[in-house]
């Protein structure tokens, strides 16, 4: 009968515990709006988003979490419908072709005054030092709608063809292509989107 | 036959056929742990569909890997459920030759 007992007791302290935690949990969450009132108008509209009926304009919907936000020109809150631009197979954002589908169209710079510099088509190929990987065909064209010279010349590249001793593991390990890609552009793993060009015939 | 095949793992297999190009590279060779998948998988799983499992039956290259063959299968290491493919240390583990 004892151990009866005394497992009854456990059993009190365990609910207890339990319902504790569950109104110690609702103050917090009762709390919370109370503690940001900035953030409360924006969390009601993203409540009410889970239905579907609310019709909002295809390129402007910042409650849409799909959405990407970013600061107009003027600095307020505008959002790009994640529904709209191109993604790539890991569903991340597909800024090259957003911008050739004209999905969006970047400014030069964000100092209006700045002289637009032209783009620059000039494919590079990187010759894969293994032997039986693709060489990567590097594309001056897309990079330079978003990125001036110095962006990358000389402290990420030797701007000389051959001089930059790049190999994947350098590039995994951040330097060369993995400054950007893998953080800010598409990741590594997407191996074939620079792997391109098959080495010649005769190599293999 | 069946219990007697799971009791004794393989142990790691070391691809260094392709020496030059892996030095060219600048890896060592991969080196498969094949008891690990064991772990994980079941024969057929890999046999014989992505892998002959004979040694040295596959031909395997980083371009194959990069494109749904092999270590890169698109249920494998081409996909979020295995690390990616260009961690390349996590497989050419071996000293450089």
């Amino acid at each position: 009968m004892k151990s009866l007992y005394s497992i009854k007791f456990i059993f009190r302290i365990i609910s207890l515990i339990i319902f504790t935690t569950f109104v110690y949990a609702g103050i917090i969450s009762a709390a919370e709006p109370v503690k940001t009132p900035a953030g409360t108008q924006k969390t009601a509209p993203a409540a009410k988003e889970t239905q579907p009926k609310e019709k909002v304009s295809p390129l402007l919907d910042p409650n849409d979490p799909k959405s990407i936000l970013y600061l107009d020109t003027k600095g307020k809150l505008a959002a790009l419908a994640g529904a709209v631009l191109p993604k790539d197979r890991y569903g991340l954002v597909d800024w090259a072709k957003a911008v050739k589908d004209k999905v969006i169209s970047p400014r030069p710079s964000l100092d209006p005054k700045e002289e637009e510099m032209p783009a620059m088509d000039m494919n590079v190929v990187i010759e894969a030092k293994s032997d039986f990987v693709n060489d990567v065909v590097y594309p001056h064209y897309m990079h330079t709608w978003w990125l001036k010279c110095e962006v990358c010349h000389p402290a990420i590249f030797v701007p000389a063809k051959g001089q930059n001793n790049m190999t994947m593991s350098a590039i995994v390990e951040g330097k060369f292509c993995g400054r950007c890609h893998g953080k800010v552009a598409f990741p590594l793993a997407d191996c074939n989107r620079c792997h391109t060009q098959p080495k010649k015939a005769a190599k293999k | 036959m069946l219990s007697i095949a799971h009791s004794a793992k393989l142990g790691d297999i070391v691809f260094d056929d392709k020496a030059a190009s892996l030095k060219k590279a600048g890896v060592g060779p991969a080196v498969f742990p094949h008891g690990k998948h064991e772990d994980i998988y079941k024969c057929d799983d890999c046999h014989p569909k992505i892998f002959k499992d004979k040694r040295g039956a596959n031909d395997v290259t980083m371009q194959k890997n990069m494109s749904g063959e092999f270590c890169g299968n698109i249920e494998c290491h081409n996909s979020p459920k295995a690390f990616p493919l260009y961690q390349c240390k996590k497989c050419h583990t071996e000293k450089k030759k």
